[in-house]
């Protein structure tokens, strides 16, 4: 369980997180998402305990997180930048990780670095970016963390070796529930991996939801009637967000339960009638575009 | 066991749960057959576990499984003439959406009718076999 409270942090005057409320449950993926400069890796930063927050709450089972060994020991962070010493190969890093992480697996490393092909002997800072990236998460893995943590971790690693990192993921949180903090602009791949979804924007925390319910109070309706003037009056029940004309043919955007508009609809008759429950992509753009209906109209 | 659509815009959760039920409904999956485990499944389709066993749970609420402690979970007996509420909810919409079409093309209800007779009976035929 990892919860932030309140929490803000301010660089050189310029306020990255403010008040910000965030709740991971045990055991569940959790999708950190929201546009560029967001606060997503700050967030992150400061549950890995980087960071130190200026105000609020940072805790991992009810214990502060900055400048605790013992929470930060069953912590796997994979930050969006990596860094290593200069002449280490990956073989030399993982004896180096042992050194510091009780539950580190030889045997795991071993097999993992067998399974992404990686050289073990080779020198860390002549790996290409993706294998850097795939070494940092063989790492990482290998210390069976309670909590991953991972920054943008898929983004530039190619399909195959994706499914991989995802397979050795889900099969961690199905045998020893492990809790899981992944942020990343792939909204596809999040809608199908995690079961909760917080979108940030500007250092607050906009939405934060199990996915599923998310996705299922919130739909696009295409609607046209044979005599409109009587629907519309109809229409005003409904808790609509976004709407625009396409020609006859109405676009809604709808913040209802399913049922709700399906009984609605019973009443009013529309002679089209179309719903779709929104993408997280659809959701994301709708949430974070604001009210700027150019940014819409592309979108819908 | 089954593969699961990306590009859907149903969820992997509705997905899940109704490739079982139509498995379980084709006799796929007979009476007493035990369910892949969730770390399983969640493995072969690189999925959350957490969303195969919510799945589970509502495929168990629904009728389809039963579970036991410690040993998994299995395939219900389903009698003969059960109906699913939610398939018939679903079916009844479709079967007006299409006869709305209908209608719209310009034909007549016995017209309707008797499209709907053939299909039926075409139906019938094949399965008699």
């Amino acid at each position: 369980m990892i919860t932030v409270k309140n929490v803000s942090k301010s660089f050189e005057g310029f306020m990255a997180l403010s008040d910000l409320e965030m709740n991971v449950k045990k055991g569940s993926i959790y999708g950190l998402v929201g546009t560029n400069g967001a606060g997503k890796t700050t967030v992150i930063k400061h549950i890995a305990g980087v960071y130190k927050e200026n105000q609020g709450l940072i805790q991992i089972e009810g214990e502060p997180v900055y400048d605790n060994s013992f929470i930060k020991e069953r912590i796997g962070y994979v930050p969006d930048d990596l860094y290593f010493f200069g002449s280490y190969s990956l073989k030399e890093m993982g004896r180096f990780y042992k050194g510091i992480y009780p539950n580190w697996s030889q045997e795991r490393f071993d097999a993992m670095v067998a399974r992404f092909g990686l050289n073990p002997n080779q020198k860390l800072t002549r790996f290409s970016k993706g294998m850097q990236k795939q070494a940092t998460f063989i790492l990482t893995m290998s210390t069976r963390p309670d909590y991953l943590i991972l920054d943008e971790p898929i983004d530039g690693l190619d399909p195959i070796i994706r499914k991989l990192v995802w397979k050795y993921i889900v099969d961690d949180v199905a045998e020893r529930e492990m809790t899981v903090l992944v942020s990343s602009h792939n909204l596809r791949e999040m809608e199908n991996i995690c079961d909760a979804i917080g979108i940030i924007s500007g250092g607050k925390m906009v939405i934060e939801r199990d996915l599923d319910e998310l996705r299922s109070d919130i739909h696009k309706v295409q609607l046209a009637f044979s005599d409109k003037e009587k629907a519309e009056g109809e229409l005003e029940s409904l808790n609509i967000l976004h709407r625009e004309h396409r020609g006859s043919v109405e676009l809604l955007i709808i913040r209802n339960r399913k049922d709700e508009v399906e009984a609605l609809m019973e009443k009013v008759k529309p002679v089209i009638f179309d719903m779709l429950p929104l993408t997280l992509e659809e959701i994301f753009i709708y949430e974070l575009g604001g009210a700027d209906d150019e940014i819409q109209g592309i979108i819908f | 066991m089954f593969q699961l659509d990306s590009k859907s815009r149903k969820s992997i959760y509705e997905q899940v749960v109704d490739n079982i039920k139509e498995m379980i409904l084709s006799k796929v999956l007979r009476a007493d057959e035990k369910l892949p485990s969730v770390r399983d499944l969640s493995g072969t389709l690189t999925i959350n576990p957490n969303t195969v066993q919510k799945a589970y749970k509502e495929l168990e609420r629904l009728g389809y499984v039963y579970s036991m402690t410690g040993l998994g979970t299995f395939v219900s007996k389903i009698e003969e003439g059960q109906i699913d509420e939610v398939l018939l909810l679903n079916g009844k919409q479709q079967m007006k959406n299409s006869i709305r079409e209908l209608y719209y093309a310009g034909l007549r209800r016995d017209e309707i009718m008797d499209i709907i007779q053939e299909i039926l009976d075409t139906r019938e035929r094949g399965g008699a076999k």
